[in-house]
């Protein structure tokens, strides 16, 4: 029962996977045209010989044994975040990260091929230990080995690549089998902690008022006391569920544990994050706070995005995006300038293309011969759905701007070369499904 | 299943978390491409509108302003030759750099800096507004600047013609001149439609006719690129502007010059009126000054320097200043006293020089006495000791402001230029509320000669004698004859006179005044000045004290020819040279000089020379 291949591949995740980077090459040479039709920049030209040799590295990655990689995760992770570590002290600073190590010209974002490693290392460690999976233990040490590369790349600052790191670690962990009390206490726990760290801020800009319940939260008195409450809240529901062993105990102190660190981790968060960070996170909800500055994206993408109509204006001939209202159209906005100028059919032909690679990839994943491979995949999958909901949504000025790129379209080399190797692994997983 | 090396239980679980994750998946793109429909198709329309007005720029293009002629409709005495603004966006120029621009701006345009910072202040920084720099700017400027452009961010220039006034005479007062529309302008003419950068008239006619001569801007929309740089042609929504309207004045500028030559440099004024329509043919006020030098320089500087001369060069004299009318108010008492009949004008009252009111002694201008005069002869010599008897004993204070009333004084003539005075006709209820005392027995007498508290502007006293002309009735004064269309030339609007006091004095006075008028010039005092062969004058003469030795308003007003029925040839000249000047009873003179001219057709030139003989044109010479 093999299934139609070429040189042992996925097919339909090769083909789509070149579908896109070719309709990323034309959307990126589309950006860089001006409304006199002059063609001004030649990130086209580098991004066909990126996606050239992202190919060869694809397919080169196939005939990989991912047990090899097994076998040298912890050495590539720990590169990696020497690599961080470098870029954090030498690092060239591009739109206010220091996120880019090179010389000249020439330079990769190591901040994007940690997140493979991060995945591969990950992937070992919870396979090494998936006898004690059902445990916290597991589900705390490995949390660690994320927020290693997580703390490193705040410190460029760079908030939305950091939290690509998060959803890598769910899946593997959910896919590996954790419990979901637990997975769900700390998804619960960090959300909690953005929303009230951004609440005052959407409070403050948005609703333009500060209401007094808010104080509880900048206030630092009363915050102590509502933390203070919750901690005894805490302290109390698990003596009783240390008495009585009583099911609602338990959930009683999973809820107020959970708020406590939300709650201390909102104080951290507000710490770490200047307020302009917090604004831009926030600006998507109404961009009319900032029209000209971090509202200015999101009013124009979303301008551009719904002006596209059912087939679009026809390639070339956006107007937000060849009068250049549309910024970084190569990069983060490139679903925009696409749903623009092939509208809604467009649009439909990428969702269909990533949709195909996912759901490919999760069969792959499960069709996996051991863990490793099956934990592997699930992390990658987890990775390409994240940056794709997350670009994609930022485009449709639903989601914040975060900067992360839209996989095979987005204009870069370094986070095309990743995803492709990523790509490779998962062709090497799905050629040795059946090899015992 | 088991030789993947997972329990069944464990099989069963990750078939649950991978059907988990796919409908996580299957479901986010779902949720997506509804939002995505939401955006493109149900809602696309309003962000195709969005896209398009986001792209779209409003451009106002200026209207030409409309053109002034004079009566005869040849040449214009203002027109619009071709210049350039230059603007900057003060915020396309990052802050740091405005400095650096304007010293380029300052140096390139051959201004100050100081003059760029005035108009461009800190609280403009922010605005995507172009704000005009200077305007008057030559093509080979605007050339210099393109060439350099990378040097200039955020400069832009645009048409904006000057306004060029070819007559740079005494019409400045008629004309008036244009500026720049101020924040406070717009303010008050928002709703109007002014805008920003838009010219504004300042003064007379530019002023009053603004309305007309600005036309009507039009309206261009341009869709831009994110730094404003438009991509594409005009657009068939396109508004033209509409040119303003041409104007044409009731004005005759061969007048004009030939009543500003006879004046000379001296400060007064006059006025030259059709008294059968109240069309102005001369309007002379000297000093004036150079409407085009607010074009060449800053308007704010220019306004500030004419501003601080003493002579009041914006003044129109004619209009704005009031004076004692002096014994040319004789004419309205004569007039009084026959139409009231209180005293027989063929009885003589013999002037000693001199009468005593009360405790003083007012005297006449001939100390030993006119000797025994009737009311003509009074008139000619203009003998005050006969008229301060007729105002005091028989026609009293009452009836003198009645009859000057009725003559228009003491009201303005409704002239169509901003700013005209009223002058003051003083009553007794009027002493009492602004002096607090009572009206006596000498007020009576200086008022009776034209002194005292009454003045009168010299344009009320060219329509006195326009109502004496016109046997009792008098039309509002204009300056405007028609309004023309600025293409076709077709006419607009014709202004017809209007009347403006209506007299129920009897016509048999007016002919009797006009009869003692010619006196003045064949047997009183003007008769050694008017003596022009050229036409018939009647008039009189008025010679005002200014309270210093050797200074006196010096007053002729007149009409021509004394007696004729065709009430299309008759003119009303009013000369008024004020008493800084240096004495040389300059009014009738210049008068003399106006009147020759104009019925006979003849430049200045031409009538200094034909009448070089003539004694005070000698006498001018050998002062000279």
């Amino acid at each position: 029962m093999r299934e139609k291949s070429l040189f042992n591949m996925d097919i339909y995740i090769f083909l789509s996977a070149l579908a896109l980077m070719v309709i990323g090459i034309l959307f990126i040479y589309s950006s860089g045209v001006s409304s006199e039709g002059v063609v001004f920049s030649n990130e086209y030209i580098k991004q066909i010989i990126w996606a050239v040799t992202g190919l060869a590295l694809l397919i080169g990655f196939s005939y990989i044994d991912y047990n090899r990689l097994r076998d040298y995760s912890v050495y590539i992770y720990g590169g990696c975040i020497l690599l961080l570590l470098i870029t954090l002290l030498f690092g060239q600073r591009v739109n206010g990260a220091k996120a880019w190590l090179g010389i000249g010209q020439l330079g990769i974002q190591p901040s994007e091929f940690t997140k493979l490693a991060t995945i591969l290392f990950t992937a070992a460690f919870v396979d090494k230990n998936k006898g004690e999976i059902t445990g916290v233990k597991i589900i705390l040490q490995s949390l660690i080995i994320i927020l290693i590369p997580v703390g490193l790349i705040l410190l460029q600052p760079d908030m939305g690549t950091a939290l690509a790191y998060i959803p890598v670690y769910f899946f593997i962990l959910f896919a590996g089998g954790a419990k979901v009390r637990y997975l769900s206490f700390f998804l619960v726990s960090g959300l909690l902690m953005i929303l009230l760290g951004v609440l005052p801020e959407i409070e403050k800009e948005i609703f333009l008022e500060n209401p007094p319940l808010l104080l509880l939260l900048t206030e630092k008195t009363f915050f102590s006391w509502l933390l203070g409450a919750l901690v005894i809240i805490s302290a109390l529901a698990v003596a009783g569920y240390m008495v009585f062993k009583k099911g609602y105990f338990y959930w009683l102190s999973w809820a107020a544990l959970a708020g406590c660190l939300g709650l201390l981790g909102s104080r951290v968060f507000r710490h770490v994050l200047k307020s302009y960070q917090i604004k831009r996170f926030i600006v998507f909800l109404d961009p009319g706070i900032d029209p000209k500055g971090a509202g200015w994206n999101v009013i124009q993408s979303v301008t551009a995005v719904g002006s596209g109509g059912l087939t679009g204006k026809g390639f070339l001939q956006g107007t937000q995006s060849h009068y250049r209202f549309l910024p970084q159209q190569s990069t983060d906005f490139i679903f925009s300038i696409l749903a623009e100028e092939w509208g809604f059919l467009g649009g439909l032909v990428v969702f269909t293309l990533f949709l195909i690679i996912l759901i490919r990839s999760m069969s792959i994943v499960y069709q996996a011969k051991d863990n490793y491979a099956y934990l592997v995949g699930a992390g990658i999958t987890g990775m390409i759905f994240f940056h794709t909901l997350v670009n994609i949504g930022m485009a449709m000025g639903i989601m914040p701007i975060t900067g992360i790129p839209l996989f095979f379209l987005s204009y870069g080399g370094s986070s095309l070369w990743m995803v492709a190797v990523s790509l490779g692994i998962l062709q090497n997983i799905y050629a040795r499904r059946f090899s015992y | 299943m088991e030789d993947k090396g997972f329990s069944a239980k464990s099989s069963a679980d990750r078939r649950k978390r991978f059907i988990a994750l796919i409908v996580l998946i299957a479901a986010s793109f779902s949720v997506y491409a509804v939002y995505l429909f939401s955006l493109q198709i149900v809602n696309g329309l309003e962000y195709q509108s969005r896209a398009t007005q986001v792209a779209r720029r409003v451009v106002s293009i200026p209207a030409a302003r409309g053109e002034i002629y004079d009566r005869n409709y040849d040449v214009p005495l203002v027109l619009n030759i071709p210049s350039f603004a230059v603007d900057v966006i003060p915020a396309e120029v990052p802050r740091t750099e405005l400095p650096i621009l304007f010293t380029r701006l300052a140096e390139i345009l051959e201004i100050s800096e100081e003059s760029i910072h005035d108009k461009i202040r800190p609280e403009h920084y922010h605005l995507y507004q172009p704000m005009e720099v200077l305007s008057g700017v030559s093509f080979g400027t605007i050339t210099r600047i393109a060439e350099r452009i990378e040097e200039f961010p955020g400069v832009t220039w645009r048409d904006k013609p000057i306004r060029s006034y070819l007559e740079t005479g005494s019409l400045s007062h008629v004309l008036g001149y244009v500026g720049n529309i101020t924040s406070e302008d717009l303010q008050v003419l928002y709703n109007q439609g002014y805008e920003r950068n838009a010219l504004l008239g300042r003064m007379g006619i530019e002023k009053q006719y603004d309305q007309v001569l600005r036309g009507k801007d039009g309206v261009s929309f341009k869709t831009v690129d994110v730094k404003g740089r438009s991509v594409s042609q005009e657009s068939a929504e396109d508004i033209p502007p509409e040119t303003g309207k041409n104007l044409v004045l009731t004005i005759d500028r061969h007048i004009q010059t030939l009543c500003e030559k006879a004046l000379g440099e001296r400060i007064g004024s006059v006025v030259v009126l059709k008294p059968s329509t109240g069309e102005v043919l001369a309007l002379v006020s000297y000093p004036y000054y150079d409407p085009n030098i607010f074009n060449t320089r800053g308007e704010y500087e220019t306004y500030k320097e004419l501003s601080l001369d003493s002579r009041f060069p914006f003044l129109n004299r004619a209009i704005q200043a009031s004076y004692p009318p002096a014994s040319s108010f004789k004419l309205i008492m004569t007039t009084a006293v026959l139409e009231d009949e209180v005293f027989n004008p063929e009885k003589k009252i013999n002037c000693e020089g001199q009468i005593r009111y009360g405790d003083r002694t007012f005297s006449c201008h001939v100390k030993h006495g006119h000797g025994p005069l009737n009311l003509g002869e009074a008139l000619a010599q203009s003998c005050n000791v006969f008229f301060y008897t007729m105002g005091t004993e028989y026609l009293g204070v009452e009836r003198i402001v009645d009859f000057s009333r009725r003559f228009g004084l003491g009201q303005i003539t409704g002239l169509d230029l901003p700013g005209e005075k009223k002058g003051l006709v003083p009553s007794p209820q009027w002493k009492e509320e602004v002096y607090n005392t009572h009206w006596l027995g000498g007020d009576t007498v200086n008022i009776s000669i034209g002194q005292g508290y009454l003045s009168v502007t010299p344009l009320q006293m060219a329509n006195a004698v326009a109502m004496i002309v016109n046997e009792g009735v008098n039309y509002r004064p204009f300056l405007v004859k028609e309004v023309r269309d600025p293409v076709t030339g077709e006419v607009l609007k014709e202004t017809e006179p209007t009347v403006l006091h209506t007299s129920s004095i009897r016509e048999s006075t007016f002919q009797k005044v006009k009869e003692y008028m010619r006196g003045v010039i064949t047997e009183g005092t003007a008769r050694y000045v008017i003596l022009t062969d050229a036409v018939e004058v009647a008039g009189k003469t008025g010679t005002g004290e200014a309270g210093f030795e050797e200074s006196w308003n010096s007053w002729f007003v007149a009409y021509a020819p004394y007696d004729s029925n065709d009430p299309d040839e008759q003119i009303v000249v009013v000369v008024q040279v004020e008493p800084v000047n240096q004495w040389e009873w300059w009014a009738p003179k210049a008068a003399d000089m106006i009147f020759h001219g104009i019925f006979t057709g003849q430049t200045y030139e031409e009538v200094t020379e034909e009448l070089k003989n003539v004694w005070y044109l000698r006498e001018l010479r050998e002062r000279e």
